[in-house]
């Protein structure tokens, strides 16, 4: 069973009196467990948003036709604001692009915070702390605040916080936007090893193709809608203009070519990420 | 605890707004305990002469406090209306020839009585700390029993003399405290008393009128079942150039001047602490926005609306905890001080009672919680996602 199934998914923005952002025009996603999926896309792409959505912190747009959203088989589109809250402290976790940590507590403490949304205090809490820290290599860090530690050392700590409750499915939007390369590659070793070792499953929002080419599967958005190229086993990321004809997938780049037997009329319309 | 460390963020900010509460509880408590004051002392007088009568010279009293002189035979006269069952002469005057009669306080005073004169009506009793109370084997002797505060500011215990107006005293009694005017009197027999009267009188008084014969006011008890305003108005009918105050009188004289006293003072307090409340809205308002970042990141990891609102409340009303107790201390200190240097002169103007101390205390965390709470809402309710991206 996916772990997670979109379909529908749209999602429209009031910025102002008079201006209104479709930042997501009618998406479909699925995502496995134990996935590694980049969702990539330029500014404005509706890449966020998406993540956003997949991330239960806003609700689809409802309309005609009607949004789908199922997270481990439940139906997440009647949840209120509390209870999707409650889901993500229970089975979510989270990495943003700017650390973000409170800077007055410590590693430790940062990391418990997340149990403690979770339900989880006092000894369970601090021994969870210290494993999930020790996992990503600050065991012996754990009393210090942010502002003690590097750039790459708070983005290990954020994670450590949204590992700590053993989440379903971890996002991560930009992880490595505000690193350099080596502290970037650091990093995304780091999420390919939980990946790999323990099924974990990610999806990371990004602009960087580096990212990308990490994962398992690549969902490119644009203009807020899916064009998607499944990232090959072994070899670059398949692109666009090198796209398969006998690919499952359709590429949703108008090359004058037959279209292929799982590919939509229209090459806009995002299809389904695995076949089905 | 961790709430501490927030409000460390900005020491400077936060000890200002800290500052503002205390300034307001400061006011409450000091005021407060000036109000407590003032009403002990009413309601001590007010119990004291609901179930009596006050008769004194024609020219009145202040709150039951005359010093115009009257003759004992006047005793005889009042004795004879209907409904009166004992009469209590009695002198005071002024242990200070200086000063007037008129302060906030108490002041110090000198009284004597015939002893035993009242038939056991009297329910209001004094009691000794220290030695003896008087008693009528006393009469024509220069002995005395002190007030607790006229002791204390002296230093005089049973044994010692003290001067008074002239005249050598020996101490035999000390009394305990009774938190009202008996503190700062000085007991004396009736013809001491008497005789220090005298000699205070103007010369050509004084060569008119013999010392046993002067009393500045009389005690006038009425009979069970009799009511004290018509007993009131029967003597000021029957006997001549007298006044006479009921219960009532005090109350009307005493009561709503110090109530009007008290609105005014713990309405000041309350003003002041209406100002440090707003102070604690500012800076919550102003410290919240500064994290609405960190606001964000909290709710997207899944903190629920009304933990963090839980979390902020506490973070306020923490301020107000702590604003309190610095301003509860304050004006216990300023209180303990003021009582101190004012016992001298009979001015002990503030009584800091547990309920004073508690409202304080309950007061300033309770509104420092409800100032923080229309910034903390507002703070949750923000969408996680436009918090997290607030620049």
């Amino acid at each position: 069973m996916a772990l997670l199934e979109g379909r529908n998914l749209r999602k429209t923005y009031r910025l102002g009196r008079h201006n209104l952002v479709e930042a997501l025009r009618g998406v479909d996603v699925t995502i496995e467990p134990g996935e590694m999926v980049a969702i990539i896309g330029p500014s404005g792409s509706g890449k966020s948003t998406l993540m956003h959505i997949v991330g239960l912190l806003h609700a689809p747009d409802k309309g005609d036709p009607a949004p789908e959203l199922r997270f481990d088989g439940r139906d997440m589109t009647g949840l209120d604001e509390g209870e999707r809250t409650r889901i993500r402290a229970h089975e979510m976790g989270f990495v943003f692009q700017d650390f973000n940590l409170v800077p007055t507590l410590t590693a430790m403490e940062n990391v418990m915070l997340a149990c403690d949304y979770a339900g989880v205090r006092g000894e369970a809490a601090r021994a969870a702390a210290r494993d999930a820290l020790e996992l990503v290599g600050l065991g012996d860090r754990a009393g210090h605040r942010p502002s003690e530690l590097s750039g790459g050392e708070q983005q290990r700590v954020a994670l450590a916080r949204a590992l700590v409750n053993k989440p379903r499915l971890v996002l991560a939007d930009e992880p490595t936007g505000n690193l350099d390369s080596e502290r970037s590659a650091d990093v995304l070793a780091t999420l390919r090893r939980f990946n790999q070792e323990h099924g974990q499953t990610f999806v990371l929002v990004t602009h960087d193709p580096e990212v990308a080419e990490a994962c398992d599967r690549v969902i490119r958005v644009r203009d807020g809608r899916i064009r998607e190229a499944p990232a090959a086993a072994a070899g670059p990321v398949a692109t666009p203009a090198a796209a398969d004809p006998a690919a499952p997938a359709a590429t949703g780049v108008p090359v004058a070519s037959a279209p292929t037997p799982g590919a939509s009329p229209e090459p806009d319309h995002g299809g389904a990420g695995a076949p089905s | 605890m961790r709430y501490l460390r927030d409000l460390a963020r900005r020491p400077m900010r936060t000890t200002l707004t800290i500052l503002g509460i205390t300034i307001g509880i400061w006011a409450l408590v000091v005021f407060g305990s000036m109000a407590s004051k003032i009403d002990s002392l009413v309601k001590g007088g007010s119990t004291y002469y609901a179930d009596k009568l006050t008769v004194t010279d024609a020219s009145g009293s202040m709150g039951g406090f005359a010093s115009a002189p009257l003759s004992l035979s006047v005793r005889d006269q009042v004795l004879k209306v209907d409904g009166v069952t004992a009469v209590l002469p009695a002198v005071m005057l002024l242990m200070d020839s200086g000063s007037s009669a008129v302060t906030m306080g108490v002041p110090p005073m000198i009284t004597g009585s015939i002893l035993g004169s009242d038939q056991g009506h009297e329910t209001f009793q004094t009691r000794a700390a220290e030695g003896r109370k008087l008693t009528p084997a006393d009469d024509g002797t220069m002995v005395t029993v002190l007030g607790s505060d006229i002791a204390r500011k002296d230093g005089l215990h049973v044994g010692d003399t003290v001067e008074m107006r002239g005249h050598q005293f020996e101490v035999v009694g000390v009394l305990e405290p009774t938190l009202t005017a008996p503190d700062q009197a000085a007991s004396v027999p009736f013809q001491a008393a008497q005789l220090l009267l005298h000699e205070s009188l103007p010369p050509v008084v004084r060569a008119q009128v013999a010392p046993d014969d002067l009393i500045t006011t009389m005690t006038v008890y009425p009979a069970a079942g009799v009511d004290p305003e018509l007993l009131a108005d029967r003597i000021d009918a029957a006997v001549p150039n007298v006044a006479t105050m009921t219960g009532k009188d005090f109350d009307q004289q005493i009561g709503s001047a110090t109530s009007i006293l008290n609105a005014i003072l713990v309405g000041i307090a309350l003003i002041s602490l209406i100002v440090g409340g707003l102070s604690v809205v500012n800076t919550m308002a102003m410290s919240i926005a500064e994290r609405t970042r960190e606001i964000g990141i909290k709710r997207a990891i899944g903190g629920g609306r009304g933990r963090i609102v839980r979390e902020l409340v506490t973070e306020a009303a923490l301020i107000g905890f702590v604003g309190g107790a610095v301003g509860l201390l304050l004006g216990a200190v300023v209180v303990l001080v003021a009582n101190e240097a004012g016992r001298t002169s009979g001015t002990v103007l503030f009584e800091l009672t547990v309920g004073t101390a508690v409202s304080a205390m309950v007061f300033s965390t309770v509104l420092g919680a409800i100032a923080g709470f229309v910034p903390a809402l507002h703070a949750a309710r923000l969408d996680p996602v436009t918090a997290l991206r607030y620049e």
